[in-house]
């Protein structure tokens, strides 16, 4: 068991400290409960534009002073942002603990008056970068932005991926800037996490000192979107600049957390993960007609997807894949899964686990995960239990009822004209 | 309660940080063991080094080496490939194995409850994998098709050609991964010889890190590789590299990229180098991290790229010295000229004192946050036996960075860095590049993917 002690400033910030003394190191981590499902249509990519700047210093801490601050002690930091959440984070000497939340309370406090149209001009330089790196200059790299856009209706928000589209980074604005801080930034919607070699009764003054009279907000604007239910399958064939056609499917699941998606968790093991597995035995292994497949779910609060991919040899059609992906999906459903692939599934979430638990930065993080989608940091001691709870029906029913062509989307990527 | 927030807090007294204890015996078949115990997590990590890479890779074997290592899991001791990771599933653990241009390793993290059956495998998979000859056929198809994919992927197309204009056809000239041609001419021969000649415990060692105790863990060690048999060490193959007399561009078209993918370098050092540690300071102020001068200005200040950076690529023999950054098309020419330009600044002794204290103890302070968990210890204790490095090494690293001067750096920027005789490697669209790049009044070539020179537009 992890020694965690929680509790809410004044202001509504919810405080949670796991001390360690095994190293001589702190990690501070906050999460703020914003994130790409809060855009609007029109203004997408916005968060992690925000996240961006809120690395360009704020009222006592100039440009490039917040990275500077924590690299020249031996400090390690980064941020991120996603669907439902904004990560800020930094490990440190457990001696400059004060440092960090001087850093962080300085952001969270006085950051709006410090942006400028050049820092924003600048980071938008470089948000767009990033996605010419990741998205638009490689092969696939669009392929969960169209999977999204299938998936889901324009008007839900994880109709668009948080990197956004150009066109919306382009039109984002230094008011765009101040009222999203304005609107989401504030003590009462973020979860600071520390987790290491501090002395608690410390660690609360010095969380008290910096944070306290940060104001509250109050209030947020309620996440009120209904993913609309498919009602048959989507699919499309895209050429494109790749050597061989691969395919990729989304199915609708419910949130994290649930039952249901615990055991769907478990069932992407069984079903892609090492050479044992269904598809990389009968796909790779065996017919020889794959080069890769993978399987996971992503940790999303508003609903739940479960995302499948496989990439087909050179020569092989992708249908061919297609047939023998839902061949085996089908033989599963039909006549469910051994005792030894559940043995060798739960091994796997419990390894994964320990290893999310074993540095101060994931474990951090983790924590902050667990008090923002679920409002309890202890969910992080109890989290594998439906895990070992789970039977060889529960995930053959995952089969039965979630992988059906009528709650998926498919997106089938084929080699455009002749390869460059 | 009004606090002070315009100064920075003063940090408290510093806490010691010592690296764990390590234990260290050798088998009399040679093999070496290192143990560092950790019990913070209830995993072990397991590491066997086999200290020959795909440097012994010819022109005409480009890839044996990594075939061989991805052969390891194809079957071990009385197992097949799917028996293996069967039963490495019910054990709770991960196995890996790879080989890079210095040598082989082969992983398995685990629960620490089953660290013995575990430790079984690890020996089986390392000492007595069966190398089928169907498996040779799954793992040529499998890299072929790897190969086939990377034609499409800009930051791999970079570093293939780089290291060949750099390296020729000899050791680290060829990809790791080989070329399409010499890998379908391997053979079950070609990688049982390969296997047999290098595989020996005399030139190889095996770490343990985490939830054990040293002295199980010797034994494990021992009742799994004890009965390896040792053999001929194998010679160091010759590195053949080719000077540079002068700098020159080199554009590869991809006629839809929306980036460049930008390489500007030359041949760097071994790992053995004495100048190593001025070296690590001097790269981290010029491109190896965050705030190093090559990501300020390319990132932060033009707005170029989402990250550059440099490095020192540390190998047995003298890897590539390399500053790299995909930045949009109509900046390609403003990065290189900023590249160029900032290296021959870091030579002119033009740093400030607060930019090399900064760096210093950035990489001073950082080893603890970098060595948490089980595998990371391991892997440190990895690097130690493959570079020889002194048993008091991670004890001494702070002083040995401490000592590091100004002057120091600036010595090892204008012995080590030579701006004028630089290879640069850009893959992009030539269409929308050549013409600026010609302003930068060196010589462009254009070439395909392949490396085949291309008429000059």
């Amino acid at each position: 068991m992890l020694s965690l002690e929680e509790y809410k400033l004044a202001n509504g910030l919810r405080v949670v400290l796991n001390e360690d003394h095994s190293a001589p190191l702190v990690a501070i981590n906050l999460w703020y409960h914003v994130g790409s499902k809060n855009e609007r249509p029109g203004r997408t990519g916005f968060a992690h534009l925000f996240e961006h700047m809120l690395f360009s210093g704020s009222e006592h801490v100039g440009n490039n002073e917040h990275f500077r601050y924590v690299q020249s002690v031996g400090g390690v930091l980064n941020g991120s942002t996603f669907f439902d959440r904004t990560n800020y984070f930094e490990t440190l000497p457990s001696n400059y603990l004060a440092l960090g939340l001087w850093l962080e309370a300085d952001r969270m406090g006085w950051f709006v008056d410090a942006i400028t149209q050049e820092k924003l001009d600048i980071q938008r330089e470089v948000v767009k970068e990033e996605r010419r790196q990741r998205y638009d200059n490689v092969p696939y790299g669009t392929a969960f932005e169209r999977l999204l856009h299938l998936a889901y209706d324009p008007e839900y928000p994880y109709h668009w991926p948080t990197i956004g589209s150009m066109e919306d980074l382009e039109a984002a604005s230094l008011d765009d800037v101040r009222e999203f801080f304005r609107t989401w930034y504030a003590p009462d919607n973020c979860t600071l996490t520390i987790v290491g070699d501090f002395a608690p009764d410390e660690a609360k003054r010095l969380v008290e000192q910096y944070f306290s009279e940060i104001q509250p907000r109050g209030s947020f604007p309620a996440f009120a979107h209904q993913r609309k239910p498919l009602s048959h399958e989507q699919r499309e064939t895209f050429a494109s600049q790749v050597q061989l056609p691969r395919i990729y499917r989304l199915y609708h699941l419910p949130k994290m957390g649930e039952p249901d998606w615990v055991h769907a968790d478990l069932l992407t093991t069984i079903l892609a993960s090492d050479k044992a597995s269904r598809l990389d035995r009968v796909l790779v292994h065996e017919k020889q007609i794959a080069q890769d497949v993978a399987t996971y779910i992503l940790p999303t609060e508003a609903t739940g997807l479960m995302l499948l991919q496989a990439t087909a040899r050179e020569g092989v059609a992708i249908e061919q894949i297609e047939s023998a992906i839902d061949e085996e999906i089908a033989r599963l459903a039909v006549s469910g899964i051994t005792d030894d692939e559940l043995t060798r599934a739960k091994n796997r979430a419990e390894i994964e686990h320990a290893h999310q638990l074993e540095t101060f930065d994931a474990r951090a993080d983790l924590i902050g995960m667990m008090s923002t989608y679920f409002g309890d940091p202890h969910k992080v001691e109890s989290w594998l239990e439906p895990y070992r709870a789970a039977t060889a029906d529960d995930l053959a029913h995952i089969a039965r009822k979630y992988m059906i062509p009528e709650n998926r989307v498919t997106s089938l990527f084929v080699p455009a004209g002749s390869a460059a | 309660m009004s606090i002070d927030r315009a100064t920075p807090p003063s940090p408290t007294e510093p806490r010691p940080y010592h690296f764990p204890h390590i234990t260290r015996t050798t088998l009399p078949n040679g093999l070496r063991i290192l143990v560092a115990e950790n019990h913070n997590a209830p995993l072990v990590s397991l590491r066997a080094l086999v200290r020959s890479g795909a440097d012994h890779d010819t022109a005409q074997t480009a890839g044996l080496a990594s075939i061989v290592a991805d052969m390891l899991d194809e079957g071990a001791g009385s197992r097949d490939a799917i028996q293996l990771a069967e039963e490495v599933g019910l054990l709770g653990a991960a196995l890996g194995t790879g080989a890079d241009w210095d040598a082989t390793y082969v992983s398995l993290d685990v629960l620490s409850r089953n660290a013995e059956p575990s430790t079984q495998i690890f020996g089986d998979v390392t000492a007595r994998p069966t190398l089928p000859e169907d498996g040779l056929e799954r793992v040529r198809a499998e890299r072929l098709n790897e190969i086939l994919q990377q034609r499409n992927e800009p930051a791999s197309i970079a570093g293939k050609r780089f290291a060949s204009l750099l390296y020729g056809n000899g050791a680290y000239g060829n990809s790791v991964v080989g070329n399409a041609d010499s890998v379908s001419r391997l053979t079950i021969d070609d990688v049982r010889r390969f296997y047999q000649q290098h595989y020996i415990p005399n030139h190889s060692s095996v770490v343990v890190s985490g939830d054990v105790d040293a002295q199980t863990a010797i034994g494990l060690v021992t009742r799994a590789l004890g009965e390896w048999q040792p053999g001929p060490e194998p010679a160091r193959p010759v590195l053949n590299t080719r000077p540079i007399d002068a700098s020159r561009i080199y554009v590869i078209d991809r006629p839809q990229a929306v980036q460049s993918e930008i390489r500007v370098g030359h041949l760097g050092v071994p790992r053995s180098c004495e100048d190593y540690f001025p070296l690590s300071v001097m790269n981290a102020i010029f491109g190896g991290v965050f705030n190093s001068r090559i990501n300020l200005n390319l990132r932060e200040r033009h707005g170029y790229t989402y990250g550059a950076r440099s490095q020192f690529a540390f190998r047995r023999q003298a890897g590539p010295f390399v500053v790299a950054a995909p930045v949009r098309n109509e900046v390609t020419r403003e990065s290189v000229s900023e590249m160029l330009s900032e290296l021959r600044r870091i030579r002119t002794g033009d740093i400030e004192d607060r930019e090399l204290d900064d760096t210093k103890s950035y990489l001073m302070g950082v080893f603890p946050a970098t060595v948490q968990t089980a595998s990371d210890i391991a892997s440190r204790l990895v690097d130690m036996e493959l570079y020889g490095l002194p048993e008091d090494y991670f004890d001494r690293y702070r002083e040995n960075i401490a000592a590091v001067t100004k002057e120091e750096i600036t010595r090892v920027a204008n012995k080590y860095l030579d701006p004028d005789r630089v290879l640069i490697v850009i893959v992009g669209s030539a269409k929308a590049i050549r013409e600026p790049l010609g302003g930068l009044g060196l010589p462009v070539h254009e070439m395909d993917i392949d490396g085949n020179a291309l008429p000059v537009a």
